[in-house]
């Protein structure tokens, strides 16, 4: 009988889960790019890839209100701020990365209905700047319908973002218009059925459902540093949801971590029919190992090195900042609703 | 933009430096703020300190990441200021996000207080060219006087720099809008090399040097220019030196310089009767017996003197031995008096008078009980500077001669004079610092203040040591303390002024630091310099001064142009500024 063996999760209790889930999957997993499971090594990236996008976005449920809109109707609602940007690199090193578009969207999600005008909270202070709330109606009267429509938004503008700064990937055999140049990673699932046709790349940093065979895991353990599984084509449990997928190591999983703790998931948009492979995704498939070992973290900048990548982590950053002070802003709201009660109180 | 994520406060702030702009330390900068009446206040500094940083990474190897163009970040260029005004005097801090700006034209004066000043000089230019003015009140001894320059000799230029400011003075135009420009005066003692033997020369290098510096830093005119001086070398100067050693015909002892130098003297009586001989002791303070002895005989000294007016001392009871040197030009006449001739017949007089006279006793009102070590201790002293000061103090003269050589610092249609000591022995530069000096104090003191006289002496911690006592210090302290109200205002350098007599230091309205060693920098003489200057002091030019006046509260980095006189024989410029072709054919034809 073998010893018991424990070994760590790399990424810290206090985040939400850990890397490792490693629930069953029940839908669909068909080999796509070949039948033969075994790893498949980095390519160096191509030259006519210039650009490199990492997406990211964040919500954040400010307040919860109650609102009475002047003409007889009131409901429950909620100020919310949310931010999309992304980095644009080049991934060959020729240029500093930059920030595109991190500015922060603020919602006054409120139940449908209403007749609301935008609320703009001024400061007392006139170097501070305005805050702006859009009112937008929610689905439903339920308590999490700001949440969900703040949700809601906020996908929508990354995936605009995510599918706008990338090239186009065509889907049958006799479209090859375009080459690939620019290639947009985006941080976690594709999240939505809608495919928009760009060369957007999901990344999932972690392991939650547990989408290989028993007999295909022990190939993420013994993948090195840089290299693949074979693409697969995968559809969800529901059917709704169909994509091409593979693993990537970023680097060498530490002897007190498990196995498959430096493993990321990537997929693509996938047709239907699980009969075509672009070869677009196939290029992004090689060349993702090279692309994501460069771009991954080390363990003493990120608990979440490697998965958490170097730009995402400094997007994050920059996300947070533009959404502002979390206490401030709830502070500006009280200031705003007591001025408006007619109440002197500091912002 | 002002910081907001350091603390900005009415006496210092960071801003941020906009993409594109540029700031360099010892810029200056204005700031409006309003206070929540809509008052305007401003805020008028100086740069202190300037830096870049990455911002929006926390690790320092971050950095290979943003250069490999993995991590955005931006980079944060903030410079913080020294306020040195706040107009109208509120004390409230600038706000964040208020804009700064480059002071120029009248904010510019604002900044350096010049709208306070009646009457200002140039003090050099700032680093982007602009001239600093420099309050004429706080010089002249109106409202303070002095100023005292400190720095390591050879790149800290400090003569040059007095020199400079001298120039400004005399013909910068601040002396004609006074309607004094004809009294006042400078006495400027050279005490290396022959370096300012040639300040009524012009130097030859200047077109050359100033043309490069203008077209260095691309203005459409030069530092002079700029500064609205004259390119000349000084003019009505006289310059003085201790006569070449060896009896005879009286010559400068000066070796560079035919023609021009005026030796000067002077005569046994007038140093019996000026009670000068306590200037030939540096160390009186030794010993209390010594200072004693050196008051008894300069009283005997001063009554041997009388009234007469002849150059030289007789005496009644002294008959030399026959072996006592120089005795052939010992001569008796005038009723059996022996009349002294010479500074060492005057040694051997006294030494005959303190320790032979009376088979060794010698003349009892003379020593008045002092023991013989003491008495020696003396003589030996006074033979020690016996090789200096006989060229110097003489009385084989003609009155005639006495009168001609005398030196005459205030002689009219003479607006600068240099005294030449650099090659006397410490002890007769002392001599000599001390007895003019003391002899302008005491004119002043009768004639009052009305022409102010400048003297530039370097090297003061030779002259006014921390420790000790010296009648030469004595000097100093009373022009450093009184001479303001009397028109005297010493230049004064040295390189450090941590071994300086503290109150003539700090007497000084304007403070001048060039080049400091670094370990001086922080001795507290120098706290009037904020700490980014003294770290900063280490690390200037020659040629870069930190000027602090009271006007100002901070000190301000200026440079100035190259002398517009020779200081140095190869600089004189003898062709009369033509070119050696021109000059040629002129003595061709």
């Amino acid at each position: 009988m073998r010893p018991m063996r424990i070994r760590l999760d790399p990424w810290p209790v206090d985040i939400e889960s850990g890397q490792l889930g490693l629930a069953t999957f029940g839908g669909d997993l068909i080999d796509i790019e070949t039948p033969r499971w075994a790893a498949i090594g980095a390519r160096p990236l191509p030259a006519g890839l210039r650009t490199v996008y990492v997406v990211d976005g964040k919500r954040r449920m400010e307040s919860r209100v109650f609102v009475e809109d002047g003409h007889g109707g009131a409901g429950v609602g909620g100020f919310g701020a949310y931010v999309v940007g992304a980095v644009s690199l080049c991934p060959h090193g020729t240029r500093q990365a930059e920030l595109l578009s991190v500015r922060a969207g603020r919602l006054l999600a409120h139940a449908p209905d209403l007749r609301l005008d935008p609320c703009t909270l001024s400061p007392r202070h006139p170097h501070t700047g305005q805050l702006e709330y859009r009112p937008i109606p929610t689905d439903g009267p339920e308590p999490l319908a700001p949440l969900h429509k703040l949700q809601s938004v906020m996908l929508q503008e990354e995936q605009e973002l995510s599918h706008g700064l990338a090239s186009a990937v065509p889907f049958d055999e006799q479209d090859d218009r375009e080459a690939l140049s620019a290639l947009t990673l985006q941080d976690g699932t594709l999240r939505r059925a809608t495919n928009f046709g760009g060369a957007v790349v999901g990344y999932v940093k972690t392991m939650q459902t547990q989408y290989l065979p028993p007999d295909r895991v022990g190939l993420l353990g013994q993948l090195r540093p840089g290299e693949r599984t074979p693409i697969m084509h995968l559809t969800s449990e529901t059917g709704k949801t169909t994509r091409f997928t593979w693993y990537v190591r970023l680097c060498e999983a530490e002897f007190y971590q498990h196995p498959m703790s430096g493993v990321m998931r990537l997929e693509m948009y996938a047709p239907e029919e699980p009969d075509f492979l672009p070869p677009i995704v196939k290029e992004v498939a090689n060349l993702s190992g090279t692309l994501l070992c460069r771009l991954g973290s080390k363990a003493h900048k990120d608990a979440r090195a490697p998965q958490n990548l170097i730009p995402t982590a400094a997007l994050e950053h920059a996300m947070n900042r533009a959404m502002g002070s979390s206490d401030l802003v709830a502070r500006r709201i009280r200031a705003h609703i007591a001025t408006q009660l007619g109440r002197e109180v500091l912002a | 933009m002002v910081l907001g994520t350091e603390d900005a406060t009415p006496v210092s702030f960071w801003f941020s430096v906009l993409p594109g702009a540029s700031v360099q330390m010892d810029d200056l900068v204005a700031v409006q703020t309003r206070k929540p009446n809509g008052a305007p206040v401003h805020f008028y500094g100086i740069v202190d300190h300037v830096r870049t940083r990455h911002e929006g990474v926390s690790f320092d190897s971050d950095v290979q990441d943003v250069v490999a163009g993995l991590l955005p970040a931006s980079v944060s260029y903030a410079a913080r200021v020294l306020v040195t005004r706040v107009d109208p005097e509120d004390f409230i801090p600038p706000q964040p996000g208020d804009e700064v700006r480059h002071a120029t034209g009248e904010s510019l004066r604002l900044a350096l207080s010049a709208d306070k000043m009646d009457h200002a000089f140039a003090g050099g230019l700032l680093a982007d060219g602009q001239v600093l003015p420099v309050n004429y009140q706080f010089v002249n001894g109106e409202s303070g006087g002095h100023i005292n320059i400190s720095g390591i000799s050879g790149v800290a230029t400090k003569t040059s720099y007095a020199l400079f400011l001298l120039h400004s003075i005399f013909r910068g135009g601040v002396l004609n809008t006074r309607g004094e420009g004809h009294n006042t005066r400078a006495l400027i003692f050279n005490v290396k090399g022959e370096d300012l033997l040639f300040l009524d020369q012009p130097n030859r290098r200047v077109a050359e040097k100033e043309g490069g510096v203008q077209a260095r830093k691309g203005w459409g005119q030069g530092r002079y220019a700029r500064l609205g001086l004259p390119v000349e070398p000084f003019r009505d100067v006289q310059f003085l030196a201790p006569p070449k050693p060896g009896g005879g015909a009286i010559v400068p002892d000066v070796e560079q310089r035919a023609g021009g130098v005026v030796p000067f003297v002077f005569t046994l009586r007038e140093f019996a009767a000026g009670r000068m001989l306590p200037y030939v002791f540096s160390d009186a303070t030794s010993s209390l017996n010594l200072g004693f002895v050196i008051g008894n005989i300069e009283e005997k000294l001063a009554r041997l003197a009388g009234t007469d007016t002849a150059p030289y001392l007789t005496v009644e009871d002294w008959d030399p031995d026959q072996d006592v040197l120089l005795d052939e030009a010992v001569r008796f006449d005038e009723l059996g008096k022996t009349r002294l001739e010479t500074f060492s017949q005057l040694i051997a007089y006294l030494e005959y008078k303190l320790l032979e006279q009376n088979d060794g006793e010698g003349d009892p009102k003379w020593v008045l009980k002092q023991n013989q070590g003491t008495l020696r201790a003396f003589i030996r002293r006074l033979r020690g500077v016996q090789k200096h000061l006989s060229p110097l103090v003489r009385g084989d003269l003609s009155a005639q001669q006495a009168a001609q050589y005398r030196p005459d610092l205030l002689r009219k249609g003479i607006q600068t004079s240099v005294v030449d000591i650099h090659k006397l022995g410490a002890h007769a530069q002392g001599f000599v610092v001390g007895v003019l000096l003391r002899a302008l104090f005491e004119h002043k003191e009768k004639y009052g203040r009305q022409d102010t006289v400048f003297v530039v002496l370097d090297e003061l911690n030779k002259y006014a040591p921390r420790e000790g006592h010296s009648p030469i210090k004595d000097v100093l302290l009373d022009i450093a303390e009184r001479g303001r109200s009397l028109g005297i205002i010493l230049i004064g350098a040295q390189q450090t002024a941590s071994e300086v007599e503290r109150r003539i230091v700090s007497n000084a309205a304007i403070r001048v630091v060039g080049r400091l060693d670094l370990a001086e920098a922080e001795r507290p003489e120098y706290r009037f310099l904020p700490q980014s200057f003294r770290s900063r002091a280490g690390i200037l030019q020659p040629g870069t001064m930190l000027v602090s006046q009271p006007d100002v509260p901070n000190p301000v980095l200026v440079n100035y142009p190259f002398p517009a006189w020779a200081t140095r024989k190869d600089e004189v410029d003898d062709l009369g500024g033509r070119a050696a072709q021109d000059v040629a054919e002129d003595w061709l034809r």
